[in-house]
């Protein structure tokens, strides 16, 4: 490797040993032998082909979520409301099964999909309204708004929505095999993934070599510049948001139809703040993001099997979530000042 | 106006006054974190882990004090975190304070496991046989903790410190310009640090409130974003700590609202009430933008990190 390729690539690998570092100071602080929980880690996130779909199904909701920060990020803008988002798409694609239960697949589950994009599109599209018009922080916005539609879902599932076959457990009814998203067989690899990885490939030829990708990039590098050009930051904002909500949606939506079979509450397991997470440490390019967010759906995928398995709580997860968002912002600022020093 | 409406008046006034002491102390917290410039989202961490600790040590010890001061410096030890992959390793803000919020939200669920369903002593209340004969007065003291009265005390003098004090000058003067602050023989970092720990404490001690002395219990993310709804209502308060007590009794008297239309017996879905206060928080935050321009007051430095 040529040194300036490794120097390029050196602050991702200080980060990961960085992380295991923090992985096993962890585990040794739960009481857990560090180097044997990691090991079965990834046995159970990529040790068979049961893991292996397991990691893929975790990995389709945090790959849509990342690229949901992602599109808006491009501009600089800092959404953090995938969580609202793919909430507002579960909603949106729900209504419509509800509504029309015995359309056949080829018609239901195209507009099913539509109808949570455009629900996860019209929660991205207030926030991006907002900061557009009023210049009202998008930060705060989303996070504010993630509580909301949450609080929706369960508003439903007790409610109107609330199957009465389901024996007071607050969910809908069981979605008809008309309205699943195919699957691989035997697997829980679904449509879900394909779209993701299709909107990936699609945003970083949009991003990358489309003629409206110069538009953004100035917009992102200097908004007054780019408004001496005649681009308006306003409009960009409104179009990236929504697009973004669009992808959060189609993960809610995914998760609903093809994992849960049914909307209920908790059919996100955090997935607006990973794939967050992910589009950050992927610098929000949609071609990164593929890798990371597989490997963060294998770490989510195997910390849910260790607490099955050796009684390791599927929180902590999170918190090697966190450690891992810690160490990626931590080391390119420690090594930019240590070579400073030198 | 007759007793029975002063009493009732009393009665909501007091709720929503308790119901807002959590979120007073994060607000104020944060807003002279955000004064000298740095704003910090992981003061919904700080909140929960105070919440956590505070609650653990008030159980282990049956002493609410001590759970309150636990949870104040558990608070202020992961905002250290925050100001040291901010200020030490140069990281971006808001990926710093999300780090602190993950970090806190999965430790407390994994150690507050342990805490579900387990009781506190809570704080005593301000009532005594003196006092219980007073009309109004013996009700409202016996239904009143020394929480509320430390907030109120706690944004008195953080209002009087910044704008009537020195060191609160030089705060200041850090939000505006770190640059020229330093130029003026002020350390910058010496002041960040400091209103960050400062933030984590106070952010820490309402989270300790909210479990030993408000809600009495432990639930796994029981802070349910309140810390972020303090983020948002140091804009709507101005970054003035003044404004922080009637912005946060706003929210205070939402909660109260849902609840008391809960308890009446209203037809309506509690979840859908639920999102009230996050809404009104939301209008306010859209309102005190549309009366005036962010610009005006927002520290010039904390600008910067939304550019």
């Amino acid at each position: 490797m040529s040194p300036r390729i490794l120097g390029a690539a050196s602050p991702f690998i200080l980060t990961i040993f960085v992380f295991l570092f923090l992985a096993v100071a962890l585990f040794i602080g739960l009481g857990q032998p560090p180097f044997q929980t990691l090991a079965v880690l990834v046995q159970f996130a990529v040790g068979d082909s049961y893991s292996l779909s397991q990691t893929m199904a975790k990995t389709t909701p945090i790959l849509l979520c990342a690229l949901a920060a992602a599109v808006p990020g491009r501009l600089g803008l800092i959404s953090v409301g995938a969580e609202g988002q793919l909430h507002a798409g579960a909603i949106a694609g729900t209504a419509l099964v509800l509504l029309a239960p015995v359309w056949p697949a080829p018609v239901l589950i195209p507009l099913m999909l539509i109808f949570a994009a455009i629900g996860g599109a019209i929660y991205g599209y207030i926030p991006g309204l907002l900061r557009a018009r009023l210049d009202v922080n998008e930060t705060i916005v989303t996070l504010l708004m993630n509580y909301v539609t949450v609080l929706l879902v369960a508003a439903l599932v007790f409610g109107p929505w609330r199957d009465p076959a389901s024996q007071g457990w607050p969910a809908t009814m069981q979605f008809p095999p008309n309205a699943v998203l195919p699957a691989l067989p035997g697997s829980r690899i679904h449509l879900g993934l394909l779209l993701g990885l299709v909107a990936a490939l699609a945003l970083h030829i949009y991003f990358n070599h489309s003629r409206w990708a110069d538009k953004v990039r100035i917009l992102a590098g200097n908004r007054k510049v780019g408004e001496t050009f005649g681009l308006s930051f306003g409009f960009w904002v409104m179009v990236l948001m929504s697009v973004g909500g669009a992808l959060a949606g189609l993960a809610g939506i995914s998760e609903v139809s093809a994992i849960q079979g049914r909307l209920q509450q908790s059919i996100s397991l955090g997935y607006g703040l990973t794939g967050f997470l992910v589009s950050w440490l992927s610098r929000h390019q949609p071609l990164i993001i593929l890798p990371v967010s597989l490997c963060v759906g294998g770490l989510v995928a195997g910390s849910d099997a260790l607490q099955m398995f050796a009684k390791v709580p599927a929180a902590s997860a999170v918190i090697l979530q966190g450690l891992l968002f810690a160490a990626a912002l931590a080391v390119p600022g420690l090594l930019a000042r240590w070579r400073k020093a030198q | 106006m007759s007793v029975e409406m002063i009493a009732i008046l009393a009665s909501w006034g007091i709720a929503t006054l308790r119901s807002a002491t959590p979120l007073i102390f994060a607000t104020l917290g944060e807003t002279l974190v955000q004064r000298v410039g740095i704003i910090n989202l992981g003061t919904e961490g700080e909140m929960l882990l105070g919440a956590c600790v505070g609650f653990a040590v008030g159980v282990a010890t049956g002493n609410p004090w001590l759970g309150l001061m636990a949870g104040a410096l558990a608070g202020a030890v992961l905002s250290l975190l925050h100001a040291g992959l901010v200020l030490g390793a140069g990281a971006n803000q808001i990926g710093s304070g999300l780090a602190v919020w993950m970090i806190a939200l999965g430790a407390t669920s994994y150690f507050g496991r342990a805490l579900v369903g387990q009781q506190v002593t809570p704080l005593p209340s301000l009532g005594s046989d003196w006092s219980d004969g007073i009309p109004l007065v013996g009700t409202i003291l016996s239904q009143m903790t020394m929480a509320a009265p430390m907030a109120l005390a706690a944004v008195v003098f953080a209002a009087w410190w910044l704008n009537q004090t020195r060191p609160g000058l030089h705060w200041k003067a850090v939000g505006e310009s770190a640059l020229i602050a330093a130029e003026n023989g002020i350390r910058p970092i010496r002041v960040r640090v400091t209103a960050i720990m400062v933030g984590g404490l106070l952010a820490g001690l309402g989270g300790a409130i909210l479990s030993v002395d408000y809600t009495q219990t432990w639930a796994q993310e029981m802070t349910k974003g309140r810390g972020l709804v303090a983020v948002g209502l140091v804009i709507v308060a101005r970054w003035k700590p003044a404004l922080v007590l009637p912005v946060c009794l706003l929210f205070g008297l939402t909660e109260v609202a849902t609840l008391r239309l809960q308890s009446a017996g209203f037809e309506l879905s509690p979840h859908l009430l639920g999102t009230a206060p996050y809404l009104v928080v939301l209008l306010v935050l859209v309102g005190s933008h549309v009366v005036a321009r962010r610009a005006s007051a927002m520290p010039a430095d904390l600008k910067a990190v939304f550019q």
